[in-house]
C-alpha cells in the first residue's frame, strides 16, 4: 500500500473532529454519526474483502449485537457499555454458523449463502417472541447520562461512534500489515496455490469472518443504543446492513485501507439525501439509483473512487497507467509483498 | 397420515416449480459462467407481468405465457448483450456485483411501480380442488408443476439430443475450444441467457395464481434456486429437479407442522446438512464445480 501523506490523515480528522464545534443542527450531527457509524460497518466489511470474500451477510451481525446490548439492557439490567462488548463477542459466536458454508462454498455461492443467513436471522428474530418481542421489537429504556449511553444532545454520540470508527480503522490498518492481512491478499489472488505453500487457508478465512462479524456486531450493538427502538425488518434488513456496506466498499475501493472510508463519507449523506427525497409515491427509487450506480461503477471504474483517482493523478504527472483498474485491488500489494 | 400425503402432494407441486426456477439458473453459469444473482427478481418480472396483464385486459395467466415467454426471452437477452457480455472476462467479484445491482435495481422498480402490497390473479378455475384417491390439490398448483415438467423435460431434451444442446455443452465444458472450432460463442451466450430467464419469467406466471407476488419475493425465489441447485450438483438438470421437489417439501412441511414464519429456516439447515455430508451436492457433478466456485 502506498504511504498516505499526511495532510490526508490530518484534514478529515481535523474536520471530523471540529465539526461538532462549528455546528449544532441536530439532523448534521444525525448524518455525522450515520458516516461514522457506516465506516465503522464498511472497514470490518471490507476485513473480508482483502481476501477477495464477497460478505452480503453482514446485517446479520449487526442485529446480533443490537439484540445482544438491548435483551441485556432490557431483560437483565446490565449495562449497555458492557453490552456493546457483548454484542460483538455474540456477532462473533454467530459467524461461526457461516464458517461451514465458507469452507465448503467459493466466491458467489458463499455471498449467496451469507445472504440466506440475514434472512435466516431475521425469521427467527420475528419468530421468537418470548425473547426478541417478535416484529414489535424492543425499546430500550432512556436512562440519562454517560454510563448509559443516553444523551439529549447528538453530540456525545458522535464523539463516541468518532472513537469506535477510529479504533476499527485503526485495527483494519494493523490487520492488512500484519500476517494475517498477507495471507489474505494471498488468498485473493489465488486461493490454491496459497493452499499449496501449506497455509491453512480456510482457518485464515474463518478468522477473518470472526473477526469481521465481532466489529460490525459491536456497531450494531451501538446503532441499537443510539435509536432506543430496535426490529427484525431494520436491524436484519439486508439493503441497511448488507448491501449498503458492500456498496461503499466497492465504490471507495474494494479491499484497500482508504476505500471504505471515502466509500461512507461519499454515499452515506447521498443515501440519506436519496431516500429524503424519493420518499411517499416515488418509494424505491431512491434504491433504483443505487442498483444503476453499483451497474455503472463494476462497468466503468470498477477499482473504486481511490483507484480513479490515483489513475487521475498518474495522468496528471504524465506517467502510463500501470495495471489495469479492475486487478488494482489486488495487485497494489504485489510489491510490498516482494520486499 | 392423509393430511400429510396431501402436504406433500402440494409441496412437489410447488417443487417442480423451483426446480424450473433452478435449471434456469443452471444453464445461465453452465454456459455464460456468472452467477444470476438477479434470478429471483426476473421471476418477478414474470409475476407482475402477468398480474397486470389480468389486471389491464382481463387476460387468464395461462394465456399470458404466450407474452410473457417472449418478453423475458428478449429480457434475458438485453440482459446478456448490454450487462452481462461487456463484462465476460471481469473478475467474478465483478460480476456478483453486476447482477446484485441488476437485483437491487428490480426489486426497488417493482416497489415504485407497484408498491409494497401482495398481488394475487383470481382464477376461480385454479382454486379448485383436484381429487385424486383422496388426495386433493388445487387445479392451479398442478396445472404449474405440470407446465414447469415438461419445460424442464424439455430442456432435458434441448441438451441432451439436439445440435443446439451439443453447441451448448461444448461451451460448457470448453468456452475457448468451442470458439477456435468456429463456434459463434457470443451467440450462444444470447440463447442461454434468453433461455434462462424466460424460463425465470414463465415460472412467474405459473405460480401467480396460487403465490402473491410483493417485491421481496425476488431474494426468495433466488435463494431457492441456488439452494436447489447446490442440493442437485452443479451442471446437474436431473438433480435439480429432485433438488427442487424435496425443497418444495420441506418448504410445505415446516410451514404446516411448524410454523409458516420458519419455512426459510428449515430449507436453510437442509442446505447446511447437505454441505456438511455432501458438499458436491446430492448427485455430484463435482468436476464442474470447481469453475464458478463451488468447491
Amino acid at each position: 500500500m502506498k504511504k498516505l501523506s499526511l495532510p490526508w490523515i490530518i484534514v478529515p480528522a481535523a474536520i471530523a473532529l471540529l465539526f461538532p464545534l462549528v455546528t449544532s443542527d441536530q439532523y448534521l450531527l444525525h448524518i455525522g454519526v450515520l458516516v461514522l457509524m457506516y465506516i465503522g460497518i464498511t472497514v470490518a466489511w471490507n476485513i473480508l474483502a482483502f481476501g477477495g470474500i464477497l460478505s452480503l451477510g453482514h446485517a446479520a451481525f449487526f442485529g446480533l449485537g443490537a439484540y445482544t446490548v438491548a435483551i441485556l439492557y432490557v431483560d437483565f439490567g446490565v449495562n449497555p457499555w458492557i453490552g456493546i462488548v457483548a454484542g460483538g463477542l455474540v456477532a462473533g459466536l454467530g459467524s461461526l454458523f457461516l464458517a461451514i458454508p465458507m469452507v465448503r462454498l467459493r466466491g458467489p455461492f458463499f455471498t449467496l449463502a451469507t445472504l440466506a443467513f440475514v434472512e435466516v436471522l431475521r425469521l427467527l428474530a420475528i419468530w421468537a417472541v418470548p425473547v426478541t418481542n417478535g416484529s414489535v421489537g424492543i425499546t430500550t429504556p432512556a436512562d440519562e447520562g454517560f454510563l448509559y449511553i443516553a444523551f439529549q444532545d447528538r453530540e456525545p454520540y458522535y464523539y463516541i461512534v468518532m472513537a469506535m470508527a477510529v479504533l476499527a480503522i485503526w485495527a483494519s490498518i494493523w490487520i492488512y500489515r500484519s500476517k494475517l492481512g498477507y495471507h489474505l491478499r494471498a488468498i485473493a489472488s489465488d486461493e490454491e496455490a496459497v493452499q499449496a505453500l501449506g497455509v491453512k487457508t480456510n482457518r485464515i478465512k474463518v478468522l477473518a469472518l470472526v473477526i469481521s462479524a465481532s466489529m460490525t456486531g459491536v456497531f450494531g450493538a451501538f446503532a441499537a443504543i443510539y435509536f432506543f427502538v430496535i426490529d427484525p425488518a431494520t436491524q436484519f434488513n439486508a439493503s441497511l446492513y448488507s448491501i449498503q456496506p458492500a456498496l461503499n466498499g466497492i465504490i471507495g475501493g474494494m479491499g484497500t485501507i482508504a476505500g471504505p472510508i471515502v466509500g461512507a463519507i461519499v454515499m452515506t449523506p447521498l443515501g440519506e439525501w436519496l431516500r429524503v427525497t424519493f420518499s411517499g409515491a416515488a418509494q424505491g427509487v431512491n434504491f433504483m439509483i443505487y442498483g444503476i450506480v453499483l451497474i455503472v461503477m463494476v462497468r466503468m471504474l470498477p477499482g473504486g473512487l481511490v483507484d480513479g483517482y490515483h489513475a487521475v493523478i498518474r495522468r496528471l504527472k504524465g506517467k502510463k497507467r500501470p495495471e489495469p483498474a479492475a486487478e488494482a485491488a489486488a495487485s497494489t500489494d504485489k510489491k510490498e509483498n516482494e520486499r | 397420515m392423509e393430511q400429510m400425503i396431501q402436504i406433500v402432494v402440494a409441496g412437489l407441486m410447488l417443487g417442480g416449480v423451483y426446480a424450473l426456477i433452478a435449471v434456469g439458473l443452471n444453464l445461465i453459469f453452465g454456459v455464460v459462467k456468472i452467477i444470476n444473482f438477479a434470478h429471483g427478481e426476473l421471476v418477478l418480472v414474470g409475476m407482475y407481468l402477468t398480474w397486470w396483464l389480468w389486471l389491464t385486459f382481463d387476460l387468464n395467466p395461462y394465456l399470458s405465457l404466450v407474452i410473457v415467454a417472449p418478453v423475458t426471452f428478449l429480457l434475458g437477452v438485453l440482459i446478456q448483450q448490454f450487462l452481462v457480455g461487456p463484462m465476460i472476462n471481469s473478475s467474478p467479484l465483478m460480476k456478483i456485483f453486476l447482477t446484485l445491482g441488476l437485483s437491487v435495481f428490480l426489486q426497488n422498480l417493482a416497489l415504485f411501480m407497484f408498491g409494497g402490497q401482495f398481488r394475487t390473479v383470481n382464477v376461480p378455475w385454479a382454486e379448485q380442488n383436484l381429487t385424486i384417491l383422496g388426495i386433493s390439490v388445487t387445479y392451479g398448483r398442478v396445472t404449474a408443476f405440470l407446465v414447469a415438467l415438461l419445460l424442464v423435460f424439455g430442456l432435458f431434451y434441448l441438451m441432451k439430443r439436439t445440435l443446439t444442446g451439443k453447441v451448448l455443452n461444448a461451451i460448457v465444458e470448453d468456452r475457448e475450444t468451442a470458439g477456435t472450432i468456429g463456434i459463434p460463442v457470443r451467440r450462444y451466450y444470447l440463447l442461454a441467457m434468453g433461455l434462462g430467464v424466460g424460463l425465470a419469467g414463465v415460472a412467474g406466471s405459473l405460480i401467480i395464481p396460487f403465490q402473491a407476488a410483493y417485491p421481496l419475493a425476488g431474494a426468495h425465489f433466488t435463494l431457492m434456486a441456488f439452494v436447489v441447485v447446490v442440493l442437485g450438483g452443479l451442471g446437474n438438470m436431473g438433480g435439480a429437479l429432485v433438488g427442487g421437489l424435496i425443497l418444495g417439501v420441506v418448504e410445505t412441511l415446516t410451514g404446516t407442522y411448524l410454523d409458516p414464519g420458519l419455512q426459510q429456516v428449515a430449507v436453510f439447515i437442509v442446505f447446511i446438512i447437505v454441505l456438511i455430508v455432501r458438499p458436491q451436492g446430492i448427485f455430484g457433478g463435482a468436476a464442474r464445480n470447481a469453475e464458478v466456485g463451488l468447491k
